[in-house]
């Protein structure tokens, strides 16, 4: 897997995305014990077009010309299926500026921390992410105050 | 027969330690996880297919655990 973020970290390098960082359950995993997942999704802050429109393509294209292919929604690179997610609201484009810049063995990476990924999966509500905002209750070292003022800026102090 | 208290107490027991482990998965260096995740695939990936998910195990090079 470190394979897999030296080439996201050089797509930062190289301007392809402006930012990214780790989010889904492989993000959650950071805090919280080991559990089964078969994708990376990385959500990504992607560089303006000149008409404004934020496409995938481009990071699509800079993949394909490394060698790596699209499988169903995800591209493979170095072994592992990763799903690209751009920060489509105003939750995600905050918890990516606010990702905590992370080590995986002696390669650097980006997380979301777990306060935004505990308020990511009550947005998105699905059985598993509520499982997720379980655990990450009873196993990450959350920040009540910071966790707090995610919750009620996006309004989900009531879920 | 063992009396019911008994059993709660030895239930509640396992529990605990079922927690404690959980607790203790939770502070692994994340590269450890990582190979966790990758086994769970593996013995997850057979039954998934079996009912007709298409299912990718990750093809990683991860350096082994200190020890191994």
């Amino acid at each position: 897997m470190e394979k897999t973020l030296q080439v996201l970290n050089d797509l930062v390098r190289a301007g392809v995305v402006s930012r990214y960082a780790i989010g889904g359950a492989m993000g959650a995993m950071f805090y919280i014990e080991p559990v089964l997942t078969f994708d990376l999704d990385v959500f990504v802050v992607l560089p303006q077009t000149h008409g404004g429109l934020l496409t995938l393509e481009p990071l699509y294209e800079a993949l394909r010309a490394r060698g790596y292919r699209e499988e169903d929604e995800c591209v493979n690179i170095e072994g592992v299926p990763v799903q690209f997610l751009p920060a489509y609201n105003a939750l995600l484009e905050e918890a990516l500026a606010e990702a905590r810049e992370m080590r995986y063995e002696a390669t650097p990476t980006c997380v979301l921390r777990p306060e935004h990924l505990l308020a990511i999966a009550l947005q998105t509500g699905r059985d598993k992410d509520r499982e997720r905002v379980r655990l990450l209750r009873e196993q990450a070292r959350l920040d009540q105050k910071y966790l707090k003022g995610v919750l009620s800026r996006h309004r989900l102090d009531d879920k | 027969m063992k009396p019911m208290e008994t059993l709660n107490r030895e239930i509640a027991g396992l529990f605990a330690a079922k927690e404690a482990r959980r607790r203790k998965l939770a502070k692994l260096p994340f590269p450890e996880k990582v190979r966790a995740v990758v086994r769970l695939q593996r013995m997850v990936a057979p039954v998934l297919r079996a009912r007709g998910r298409q299912v990718r195990v990750w093809t990683i090079e991860e350096s082994a655990p200190p020890g191994e």
